[in-house]
């Protein structure tokens, strides 16, 4: 295999340069604006995997930009776990752009955002500068804003409303977070500032963990911060909902990591996140079970999930690392199959097998059923909370196993679409392809398993 | 109730923020016992990173003003992801105004006065912006600022003009351009130098408009993309067909 | 050991951040809350300004008659998250016109955006 370099800032410069093409290509020709950006997306796609195999060869790549040393300049440093999720954000998001091709009033706006929110995703998990990751965050945030209002209902503007409101408000702390951090330590290079972290008083390393941790738990969807994210995923289209679980959410679970690891790490910190991922679990998965609404089921469904990976990554050992990774993974390919299907799942395993064989391997990856990488990752997480004696969070994580199991099988045997909509065919490729994927890796886990392990010794000795 | 506990929280939150950032014991005096450290070979220099900033704009970028260096060259990345966030901000205006874009069928005819001094006044509105954002690694301004001012001159326009919108093709095609020049000049520091956003060109002599290598014509392409965008976004906001 | 000249500066920042979550939570209105968030910003982003403040320092342009400038840093990453803001605004400003253009108020309906 011919090996190619990829310098990490093409993954970000390539679909914003394409981005800023777009309405030129618009102008010359309205409908080919789909082809394009498919094209460009499958080109980010494969610069991914370039990249992460460039990662698994030299381990962690550092570029940095504009010619300068960092902390002075920027550097991006692109980790195992990051490449990881570069590939998975990009292919991910290839696939499910292939289920908006049959819409008829398909805008160029909506493909520019498309493109950008994928971008900026990606930036967010390679760069590594505070301030640079809070404007990806940015461009992430009112990309999505854009995308969620785009449906046009009242409920899809309510639900935009409300995670704008969230989403200034986890901004401006951000801000204020990186205020303190600079005020203390004059730098904002996310090694410089793990070197030197010590250095402050603990309020203040208190303070800024805290500003932080509310800043990028609006964007995880982390207890109590996710209040947009029921409203939000209901009234946007299924679509839109199944890329917002796949791009930004699954970056602002990265930004999470790296921040209890990396930037601030102390014992209390891994306390306060088991916390908060037990509450985030129990509350979604528990108001997930009396949901009418399919989309909004599934909306606090993904809260839990955020909730089950917050308390693996807390855990800050190489398994429970390892069960983080599965468990991101499952969830970005199976909740988002599962919107896909949202539409209308009752008569859709009727009337074409394939689908619905598609929907139910979802659903089971979710609930953790094996051989699926869901269970693999609720596996190793329990058998690491056994090792270290937390028999009460393995009766919470089983209880939320219990209730998760109650209501899918309520979804899959009884059917909560009642609309009459057929899915198009461009969704129906989007979900056959994400359940081959799901199928790919239950197969062989230890595609998944071999970066994973890796990611994990990377994460534990402080990299990215 | 909802008050109360809307007015409690906020209240609690401004004790602890005030209390904290008054007592902090932050060092604000960032030339006191400052070094910084390369993360990746851990080289050490004994200054810290603002100092770095301020000593080495003149020798790095040939900028005389510390912030545009900054802005532009240091953290440069920075700045073509906040160029990325209001063509996004556009963008998705774009997508959620279009469908509601109309004939204005009543409209308020301006004042005869209001119309003659909006084009006597619009061309120096538009050469002050321009003005501003060549001059960005001289003075304090730069593209920014440059391309809202000259969007004030549009919103002029669209004030005066109630009848009509701007020609959003245009603008669209200006801020398609003006994007693309600014990775471009980014893509070519990755041909010609060695990183992204590197500088390419010779730094010229100190002080004046041909200096400080791309620094200007990044500002100029961030001037017409702001300036493009601003005024898009004005005109959707204005929500009147451009015919 | 903070300067005599910066207590003000905080109280007023950390006193708009507060005022803008208080506008935040507790009003119906969807301008109110935009505009809430925008004092929110502005709150920040005046904090942010005053961690480079230097007694005696200018502004950081060379010119050859000062020797003292104040952090520069603070203020670029200032004027980046003042373009964030705007950006922000105007998107929440078009999904207000088309709400608005919906359902025919600007109110939002019952407990408004911080209900769980």
């Amino acid at each position: 295999m011919v090996m190619f370099d990829v310098p990490p800032v093409l993954l970000i410069a390539f679909p914003l340069f394409f981005a800023f093409l777009a309405p030129l290509i618009y102008y010359l020709s309205k409908k080919s604006i789909k082809f394009y950006t498919l094209g460009v997306l499958i080109l980010n796609a494969i610069l991914s995997y370039f990249l992460f195999f460039r990662v698994m060869d030299e381990g962690v790549v550092y570029e940095q930009l504009s010619g300068f040393y960092p902390p002075v300049g920027i550097l991006l440093a692109v980790g195992y776990l990051g490449s990881i999720l570069a590939m998975l954000i990009n292919t991910l998001a290839t696939i499910n752009y292939v289920s908006f091709f049959d819409e008829k009033s398909h805008s160029l706006r909506f493909s520019m955002l498309y493109m950008l929110v994928t971008a900026s995703s990606t930036g967010i998990v390679v760069t590594g500068d505070l301030f640079n990751m809070f404007v990806f965050f940015e461009i992430t945030a009112v990309g999505s804003y854009g995308l969620l209002a785009s449906k046009g209902t009242k409920r899809s503007y309510e639900g935009a409303i409300k995670y704008i409101v969230l989403g200034s408000i986890g901004s401006s702390f951000i801000l204020l977070g990186i205020a303190t951090i600079y005020g203390y330590l004059k730098t904002l290079n996310f090694y410089d500032i793990a070197a030197r972290i010590s250095t402050m008083p603990i309020e203040a390393k208190l303070m800024a963990f805290t500003f932080l941790v509310i800043g990028i738990g609006v964007e995880a969807e982390i207890f109590p911060l996710n209040g947009w994210v029921p409203d939000a995923y209901q009234g946007a289209s299924s679509r839109v909902a199944s890329f917002m679980v796949l791009g930004p959410s699954k970056a602002g679970i990265y930004a999470i990591a790296r921040l209890i690891f990396t930037l601030i790490p102390f014992s209390d910190g891994y306390e306060l996140a088991l916390i908060l991922g037990a509450l985030t679990l129990l509350i979604g998965e528990l108001a997930a079970l009396n949901q009418k609404d399919v989309k909004r089921m599934l909306a606090y469904s993904s809260i839990g999930q955020m909730g089950l990976i917050l308390i693996a990554l807390s855990l800050h050992s190489q398994i429970a690392l390892i069960a983080a990774v599965f468990l991101i993974v499952n969830h970005a390919l199976a909740k988002s199959l599962l919107f896909l299907g949202s539409r209308n799942y009752a008569s859709g395993i009727l009337k074409n097998p394939v689908i619905g064989a598609s929907i139910f391997i979802g659903a089971l990856s979710i609930i953790g059923m094996p051989p699926f990488p869901g269970f693999w990752g609720k596996w190793y997480l329990i058998v690491d909370m056994a090792h270290n004696g937390l028999w009460f969070m393995i009766s919470v994580i089983l209880f939320a196993a219990i209730v998760e199991a109650v209501y899918y099988a309520r979804f899959l045997f009884r059917g909560t679409g009642n609309e009459k909509v057929t899915l198009l065919p461009g969704e129906k490729i989007a979900i056959i392809s994400l359940a081959v994927l799901l199928v790919i890796i239950a197969l062989f886990p230890f595609l998944l398993y071999n970066p994973a392990s890796n990611a994990a010794t990377s994460f534990l000795g402080g990299g990215p | 109730m909802r008050k109360i506990i809307a007015a409690s929280i906020a209240i609690l939150v401004f004790v602890v923020l005030a209390y904290f950032f008054i007592t902090s014991s932050a060092p604000i005096d960032y030339r006191h016992g400052g070094y910084y450290e390369n993360p990746i070979n851990h080289e050490q220099y004994n200054q810290s990173v603002p100092q770095k900033y301020l000593n080495g704009t003149r020798q790095d970028t040939g900028a005389s003003n510390a912030v545009t260096a900054i802005v532009v060259e240091y953290r440069g990345f920075d700045t073509f992801g906040e160029v990325t966030v209001l063509f996004t901000a556009a963008t998705g205006i774009a997508l959620l105004l279009e469908a509601y874009r109309r004939k204005m069928e009543r409209v308020v005819e301006s004042n005869f006065i209001v119309r003659i001094a909006s084009i006597v006044i619009l061309p120096f509105i538009v050469v002050v912006g321009t003005y501003i954002f060549i001059h960005g690694h001289l003075t304090p301004g730069g593209g920014f600022p440059g391309g809202a001012v000259i969007a004030s001159g549009f919103l002029l326009m669209l004030l005066v003009k109630t009848r009509k919108g701007l020609n959003e093709k245009n603008l669209t095609i200006t801020e398609s351009f003006a994007g693309m020049t600014y990775a471009l000049i980014g893509l070519l520091g990755l041909v010609l130098a060695q990183e992204f956003l590197q500088n390419y060109l010779p730094l010229g002599i100190f002080g004046t408009v041909f200096s400080a290598g791309i620094i200007p014509l990044i500002y100029i392409a961030i001037g017409f993309k702001v300036g493009s965008e601003l005024s898009g976004i004005l005109d959707h906001l204005k929500g009147v067909h451009s015919e | 050991m903070t300067y005599e000249l910066l207590v003000p500066i905080f109280i007023v920042s950390t006193a708009l951040i507060s005022i803008g979550l208080y506008g935040v939570m507790s009003k119906k209105n969807i301008l109110k809350i935009i505009l809430s968030l925008d004092l929110m910003d502005t709150g920040v982003n005046i904090l942010i300004v005053a961690m480079g403040y230097l007694p005696g320092g200018t502004a950081p342009i060379e010119n050859g008659n000062y020797k003292v400038y104040v952090d520069p840093v603070p203020q670029a990453l200032v004027l980046t998250a003042i373009v964030i803001g705007v950006s922000v605004t105007a998107l929440a400003l078009a999904i207000a016109i088309n709400y608005y253009r919906k359902t025919g108020t600007i109110e939002l309906e019952k407990e408004g955006v911080m209900k769980w």
